[in-house]
């Protein structure tokens, strides 16, 4: 009895508190933690007890074991790939990199946060797989203020130029410039802004083998056509539409409806 | 012809001229020339009434008569004219830009040629006056010669031209030519005096409709005595010069879109560079004629106070603008400048085309017809890529669009045998092919609106009598001098419900009208385009 007394006496702490308090350490010291430190830290705690938390921990999968040459490692796992998450999303392979993990743990932890709802998986915004992926909401930011700077301004100058840094700073995202230029040139496809290529001194911000391209908003350069403002230039049964068939323009009922509209 | 412009034509000669002339004019479109003969064998009307429908297509300039291919001797062949049939679609275009350009009188005399085909100067002047004074108080009239001046007018700047002597195409015919040209008519551009006003030697004023109850008889009479006096200029026809308003509104456009694009200071000097190379410039021509920017800075309007620098600057946009409406054509005097017209037109095509695209399939298949515009051909896994959409929606969307043949696929085999794992599968948009395809669409759409609109008065042709009648009663009953008891007697013969149907009825049959209207515009571009890309080849 007053045995197991004592032993309660010498660790006063419980098992979760422990675990608390090893997380702590590891958050002070990122680059990880040796089983010294734990041991300076808890005087007290039984290597038993330890080591009983620390297998906890590495099951659960907060923690990181890593082989060093002065003994074990540990080191918080999930929040360095977390917060690379949190700042700018991260690709699968970073996250494999960083934490040392085989893929298909990373994947199975990957879907796991992602069902609680703490990540999402987006796709990239550029073409080339060597760019970082961000999200969709932030990609449409980007457009949203590009749009406005080329209206405020009339032309927006691509590259490390000032205007540019505002822009990326209200994303909130590290755009690569092929990103950027990814997304102007959907805008170009939507008709929404147009390009120009103009000859620039070597060194001029923006410049790219002595080119610089210039963007500008623009209107379109005609009302929507005629064709489409009656109904039947959106009809979806006009090749089907003759006189006295089943469809007629006598009896459309698309034509009645935008008559008495 | 296309089946669907051949069904217009229809339709139109059936609104302006009656059944019997829509059948003679289709029946002539579907069968080429044909002999007076045949005409009637084939359609099984009598004599008469296909010689007077004939004689209605001449006036109108929408069908021509030539010798037979069979050699001199030979039955005359009558040949209809679509195009020109096609152009009745755009005579409420014709009319607003005379009127615009030339005020009430311009629109009058623009009308009155529409309406009767051609005319001589001196017919022309008198009808106009008249109608003009019909409609002023009391007391008032219109001069004739102000009415001629307005023709005149209209002559120089060549909205109206003379009708080709009918004589010349015949002497030719029986002369050292033994097989002459059977469907090409010469062009009224053709002869040296097209432009030529004659002098015509009209005085007086214009005359009110007698109000007094003159027999028929006699007014006749008194009419052909009227028409009998000679004003020196019998046998000299005139006709509206259709390739005039053309380019009239070709040149309408083409400043507007300038307008739309970048601002209404740079579309009125591109509006002066028009205006300056409308008679130096061919109709035909591709670009305008080389303008020296002094030239130009000279030319614009005071109003406008455009400084020189600001003008060159202005220049340089509009030579640097992706669109290429203007070009630079040298260096001298301040910079040679050209409005590229065809380039423009190409433009303007292809921004309907787009327009098009973007209304019925939404904006994110416009991107990817824009895409497919730009670059020309592209893999499946590009148009995703590059138009960062969702490889799934970007199927659905281009699939749509070659469905819609609005896009092609080309098969790119790498091998002879066509596996289609051994095969790129290229898509492209073809602009020209397009056009034409959504020229026909616009045919066919007008067609559908004129349909409707001759359904919906049919509809209701009981009521719209009924209310004519009414309308006359009053009419006669006000200039009698009835009751205003009687008055609302009448009146209320028609009952509210039918009041309200009528006023539907006016409503759908405006919101029709205007819809041909503006497809007929989209009609224009096309037409434009296409008949630009065949001169350059």
């Amino acid at each position: 009895m007053a045995e197991v007394k004592v032993k309660k006496e010498k660790g006063v702490l419980d098992p979760a508190e422990v675990e608390k308090r090893i997380k702590e350490l590891c958050e002070q010291f990122p680059q990880g933690i040796t089983d010294h430190v734990i041991q300076n830290d808890m005087p007290h705690l039984e290597p038993q007890q330890r080591a009983g938390a620390i297998n906890r921990l590495l099951s659960l999968g907060q923690l990181d074991l890593l082989r060093n040459s002065s003994g074990l490692l540990y080191r918080l796992k999930d929040t360095q790939g977390s917060r690379a998450l949190v700042e700018k999303g991260v690709r699968s392979r970073d996250i494999r990199f960083k934490s040392n993990l085989p893929l298909t743990e990373i994947n199975k932890i990957l879907k796991n946060l992602e069902s609680k709802k703490l990540i999402k998986a987006v796709k990239s915004v550029a073409v080339s797989l060597n760019s970082c992926r961000c999200s969709r909401a932030n990609t449409l930011n980007v457009l949203r203020v590009l749009l406005l700077l080329s209206k405020i301004f009339g032309s927006t100058r691509l590259g490390p130029g000032p205007c540019l840094t505002v822009e990326v700073r209200v994303s909130q995202v590290d755009l690569s410039m092929e990103d950027i230029e990814t997304i102007l040139n959907t805008l170009i496809y939507d008709g929404k802004v147009e390009m120009t290529v103009i000859v620039a001194k070597e060194g001029t911000a923006g410049s790219v083998d002595g080119q610089m391209k210039l963007y500008r908003g623009v209107n379109s350069i005609t009302a929507p056509t005629g064709l489409v403002k009656t109904p039947c230039g959106l009809c979806p049964v006009f090749d089907d539409c003759h006189d006295g068939g089943e469809i007629s323009p006598s009896t459309c009922i698309y034509l009645s409806e935008w008559l008495d509209f | 012809m296309t089946a669907n412009e051949v069904r217009l034509c229809g339709l139109l000669l059936r609104e302006h001229f009656g059944e019997v002339v829509e059948k003679v004019g289709t029946h002539l479109l579907k069968n080429g020339p044909e002999t007076l003969r045949t005409i009637i064998h084939e359609t099984g009307m009598p004599l008469d009434q296909v010689k007077k429908s004939l004689c209605v297509l001449m006036q109108q300039g929408a069908c021509t008569f030539c010798s037979g291919r069979k050699g001199p001797g030979s039955p005359a062949e009558y040949c209809a004219n679509g195009d020109r049939i096609l152009r009745i679609l755009r005579y409420p275009r014709y009319i607003y830009t005379a009127k615009t350009l030339y005020g009430d009188t311009g629109e009058l005399i623009i009308e009155e040629l529409l309406q009767r085909g051609h005319l001589t100067m001196s017919e022309t002047v008198k009808t106009v006056a008249d109608r003009l004074t019909q409609n002023m108080e009391e007391g008032r009239s219109m001069d004739y010669s102000e009415v001629s001046s307005s023709f005149s007018k209209l002559v120089e700047t060549h909205f109206l031209q003379r009708c080709p002597p009918v004589g010349v195409e015949k002497k030719a015919s029986s002369s050292d030519n033994p097989a002459p040209p059977v469907t090409n008519p010469e062009s009224a551009e053709s002869f040296p005096d097209c432009y030529k006003v004659p002098h015509v030697t009209l005085i007086g004023r214009g005359k009110r409709p007698l109000v007094t109850e003159d027999g028929e008889e006699q007014r006749n009479a008194k009419k052909r005595k009227l028409d009998a006096q000679a004003h020196g200029d019998e046998g000299i026809y005139w006709q509206v010069n259709f390739e005039r308003f053309h380019l009239h509104f070709r040149d309408q456009t083409i400043i507007s879109a300038v307008a739309n694009k970048l601002d209404q200071t740079s579309s009125e000097i591109v509006r002066t560079m028009l205006r300056m190379s409308e008679v130096t410039t061919a109709p035909l021509a591709p670009s305008t004629k080389p303008l020296s920017a002094n030239e130009i800075f000279r030319s614009l309007p005071s109003s406008y106070s455009i400084q020189r620098q600001i003008l060159d600057q202005y220049l340089s946009l509009l030579v640097d603008d992706p669109m290429e409406f203007v070009g630079k054509a040298g260096e001298s005097g301040g910079g040679m400048f050209v409005v590229n017209l065809h380039r423009a037109l190409a433009n303007l095509a292809r921004a309907t085309l787009e327009s098009v695209v973007q209304e019925r399939f939404g904006s994110r298949s416009a991107r990817i017809f824009r895409l497919l515009l730009r670059t020309r051909h592209l893999e499946q896994k590009q148009v995703e890529d590059f138009a960062m959409i969702p490889a799934k929606e970007a199927k659905e969307m281009l699939y749509t669009l070659v469905s819609e043949n609005l896009v092609q696929l080309q098969e790119v085999p790498k091998t002879p045998d066509y596996a289609p794992s051994r095969t790129f599968y290229l898509y492209t948009v073809n602009q020209l092919p397009t056009a034409r395809m959504l020229l026909q669409n616009c045919y066919k759409s007008v067609g559908n609106l004129i349909e409707r609109r001759l359904f919906e008065t049919k509809e209701s042709k009981r009521l719209l009598e009924k209310s004519q009648r009414i309308e006359a009663i009053l009419a006669s009953l006000q200039a009698s001098g009835a009751e205003p008891e009687q008055l609302t007697e009448v009146e209320e013969m028609i009952t509210a419900a039918e009041k309200q149907q009528l006023s539907a009825l006016r409503l759908h049959v405006n919101k029709l009208d205007s819809a041909e209207n503006q497809v007929d515009e989209t009609i224009f571009l096309l037409e434009s385009y296409i008949f630009s890309t065949s001169l350059t080849g």
